[in-house]
């Protein structure tokens, strides 16, 4: 499967809202990546990522994230995470990534 | 297949190419799922057997033409998973634990792996290529 990206910015909050549907590991990482980069490129902001159809994520997703909150935190943004299957929440729990970013609900 | 196994193995040799990864976990799905683990376990032995392959795809230093190996090990109450390379191979000892304070994105993959099965052995040394071996046993039935 692949992965399958949205992205769009909420004004009335300020921050991307970036919707992954399908998986993210070696193969995919580097969409996402260059995905993250074109919208900090065109505007600095928070990010909230919707894990409402993200079926799977690994490292080299991770990676991505943590690469990419070591940029916004410079500037007091972070990045938020919403819906998430119990497997990527436990991922993110073992990895202690889940006190770094803000697990929403 | 629910016919009593002792030990039974399957092997598959895969180019040093991402898009085999989600292959490979298609695979692992149906064998572990085959052998009765849950959904929970069956995604710690997804991720992991990524996680290694990964690895070999990054790390083992061949190219897209060489194939690494992925060797599944049935028994009755357990599954061995063994991810061999060719490669170069790199120092165990260079592999530390993440520090996620620190934001540090290197040696998750094996810290990963680490948590998520029940027993983890890596064979690496310069020009032997690496092997990770890992081991989840079934729960017993409550």
């Amino acid at each position: 499967m692949a992965l399958k990206i949205q992205k769009s910015f909420n004004e009335e909050e300020q921050l991307w809202v970036l919707v992954l549907e399908g998986e993210v590991d070696l193969h995919t990482a580097g969409i996402l990546k260059k995905a993250v980069n074109e919208m900090l490129e065109e505007k600095k902001g928070s990010i909230r990522i919707m894990g409402d159809q993200l079926e799977y994520i690994d490292s080299t997703g991770l990676s991505v994230f943590i690469g990419t909150l070591k940029q916004l935190q410079k500037e007091n943004l972070n990045i938020l995470v919403r819906n998430l299957k119990p497997s990527i929440k436990k991922l993110l729990n073992i990895t202690g990534l889940d006190k770094i970013l803000v697990v929403e609900n | 297949m629910n016919h009593e196994i002792n030990r039974e193995m399957i092997e598959l040799s895969i180019p040093h190419r991402s898009e085999y990864v989600s292959m490979i976990r298609l695979t692992v799905t149906a064998i572990a799922s085959s052998m009765g683990f849950d959904i929970e376990d069956i995604e710690d032995i997804k991720v992991a057997l990524s996680e290694a392959c990964s690895n070999a795809i990054m790390h083992g230093g061949c190219s897209a033409e060489e194939n690494f190996v992925v060797q599944f090990i049935r028994e009755q109450k357990r599954l061995t998973i063994s991810v061999s390379d060719f490669g170069k191979g790199y120092s165990v000892q260079t592999l530390q634990d993440p520090k996620l304070e620190e934001l540090n994105e290197g040696g998750l993959g094996i810290f990963i792996i680490r948590s998520l099965m029940d027993d983890v052995k890596i064979k690496t040394g310069s020009s032997q290529g690496t092997s990770i071996t890992m081991i989840k046993n079934l729960r017993e039935e409550a």
